[in-house]
């Protein structure tokens, strides 16, 4: 259902060509993420994010308009997404858990995903005063492209430690 | 304790590092605000640490019967918070979890410790490693998981459960230690056997007043002593027939335990031959340290494939001693074994055989050559058992039904067709 919600977004506002594009991505989109579900392929999932986010990029360099106010909400919704479906493939190994550990973890991601929308509505407001900044932009954007690379170098690599 | 990423790990990383390409690409700040959640997340992941988790298994036994439930205690305790923690109890083949959830997921806070109560049982006899354990930790963000297998602790050992019989074979004789078997012999005993003339030395007591004072001359009871006896096992451990979730030599090692049993508690002594790959005996011996012993014995019993052919004249001569009963427990399948009781019956051994049989267990096949091989594989059992029976080999065929039948039966057999008596 995120998924699809952040789908609409560009449906909505592109034109008629853009929008028959867009629905075809969108049902491939969707197709896959009820596939990585339903099978249990994981890698399925961030490709229908992507595709959906990617659907969303396109409108925006289509249309060249002034910063979109429906980021933060297209931030969020992406992310749900792509959360709620490898949540779903974790509950696929079934295991009897502590009573409330289904509502701890519902309550966990929902207060994530409304720290998500109000850090991305800051972010957009601070983009938007130094957007008339080009050169701002492009350093912020190059230090989150570098701190990505660390944060992945920094969680990817597999060590083991003492225990159990 | 294992650090590995989770596949959302590579999913966050694709999808930020594709959003803030597009966002660099396109110019557009948004794309780098969609990216921002997903590269925070891996940002956290990052910094979550290893939450340092202890498992350790408690066994309430070491011993138990087979389909006797047995406790087992699994203690978790975690250094540091962790939001997931997914347990679950490995029981090996043969062991199945009767209580409790074999997986379990917990929360732990920092230096909790949680236990976790399960029941055990053991669907077939053996020698079991129990208490292997596998832990599966998460962080909250679900990006990192820490994961160990905890190896076995704990051996445990399930007796095959006794089966009811009510009666034994008697061998043909028996020896010379005080037993509950009437001897064949006569001698100081309580059942009456016979009376004849008094001889001087004759005991007054044993004088039979009323047949004296009708033959007019004092005559004497005789009586027959109570006995043990010596019986040996014979296990045919050379092959094994398995199929519809039974296997024929577990059903042998079970009536061999039930049997050694029952000829125990009479005081009789017994041993165990385990005729196969492997060649296992045990001296003949009475009391409940044999019954262990036998017990032990049995459970390391298997099936182990050899080429080389084997006879009696393997086992060592004070396995078998003079006038012991040997009851045999074989499917029939192994020539090699039809030779070795033919062999003992040559020997003057008394050898009675219980057939198990696998005859249900074996299809005839489709096609018309493979039913062929089936009724010439059932001929050569039908000549197999009337060599053995032409020998004065009692047989008895034991299918669904009791022990205590099949036993019947052979005593039957043995009634009219025993070569000789002492």
């Amino acid at each position: 259902m995120c998924l699809l919600a952040v789908a609409a977004v560009p449906m909505a506002r592109g034109d008629e060509g853009f929008q028959g594009i867009d629905v075809r991505v969108a049902a491939v989109a969707f197709l896959a993420l009820v596939a990585a579900v339903a099978r249990g392929w994981a890698p399925l999932i961030p490709l229908a994010v992507a595709l959906v986010g990617a659907g969303y990029a396109a409108e925006l360099a289509v249309d060249d308009a002034a910063l979109d106010l429906a980021a933060p909400a297209v931030a969020v919704g992406l992310f749900l997404a792509a959360e709620l479906a490898y949540w779903s493939l974790d509950e696929r190994i079934r295991t009897a858990g502590d009573p409330g550990q289904s509502l701890r973890r519902t309550a966990f991601v929902a207060l994530g995903a409304t720290a998500i929308f109000v850090v991305s509505s800051v972010l957009l407001v601070l983009a938007d005063e130094i957007r008339a900044r080009g050169l701002a932009l492009d350093l912020i954007g190059a230090v989150a492209a570098v701190g990505v690379l660390v944060a992945i170098f920094a969680t990817a690599r597999d060590q083991p430690s003492k225990g159990a | 304790m294992t650090r590995t990423g989770n596949p959302r790990l590579n999913g966050y990383a694709l999808l930020a590092a594709l959003a803030l390409i597009g966002a660099l690409a396109l110019r557009r700040p948004e794309l780098a605000i969609v990216a921002a959640p997903f590269a925070a997340a891996l940002a956290l992941g990052a910094r979550a640490h290893d939450p340092g988790l202890t498992v350790s298994t408690e066994l309430d036994a070491d011993r138990t019967l087979e389909g006797a439930d047995v406790p087992i205690t699994v203690t978790v305790r975690a250094e540091r918070a962790v939001d997931r923690a997914e347990i679950q109890l490995v029981p090996p083949e043969g062991v199945e979890l009767v209580d409790g959830e074999p997986a379990r997921s917990l929360r732990l806070d920092a230096g909790e410790e949680r236990v976790l109560e399960l029941t055990l049982r053991c669907t077939t006899w053996g020698v079991y490693e129990l208490g292997e354990v596998g832990v599966r930790a998460r962080d909250p963000w679900r990006l990192v998981t820490w994961e160990a297998r905890v190896p076995p602790a704990h051996r445990l050992k399930a007796y095959p459960r006794p089966m009811t019989l009510r009666s034994l074979l008697a061998p043909t004789r028996t020896q010379a230690f005080a037993g509950s078997q009437v001897a064949r012999v006569k001698g100081d005993g309580v059942e009456y056997a016979d009376i004849r003339d008094f001889v001087p030395g004759d005991r007054v007591r044993a004088i039979n007043w009323r047949a004296s004072a009708r033959r007019g001359s004092l005559v004497v009871n005789e009586r027959h002593p109570e006995r043990n006896r010596d019986v040996v096992i014979f296990v045919d451990s050379l092959t094994d027939v398995r199929g519809a979730g039974h296997s024929l030599l577990e059903n042998a090692v079970r009536a061999a335990a039930s049997l050694a049993t029952r000829y125990l508690e009479t005081r009789d002594r017994v041993g165990l031959v385990g005729f196969g790959g492997v060649l296992r005996w045990l001296q003949p011996s009475m009391g409940s340290t044999q019954r262990y012993r036998l017990v032990e014995t049995m459970l390391e019993t298997g099936v182990e494939p050899t080429y080389t052919w084997r006879d009696v004249n393997l086992i060592p001569a004070r396995i078998l001693p003079p006038a012991a009963l040997i009851v045999a427990l074989t499917p029939l399948v192994d020539p090699r074994f039809v030779a070795a009781l033919e062999d003992l019956r040559g020997r003057r051994f008394d050898v009675a055989v219980v057939e198990l049989d696998p005859v249900p267990l074996v299809p005839p096949g489709r096609t018309k050559v493979e039913r062929a091989a089936h009724r010439l594989w059932l001929l050569d059992r039908e000549v197999r058992r009337a060599r053995l029976e032409s020998r004065g080999i009692a047989i008895a065929t034991w299918g669904d039904g009791e022990l205590d039948t099949v036993l019947e039966e052979v005593r039957t057999f043995r009634r009219h067709a025993h070569p000789g008596r002492v």
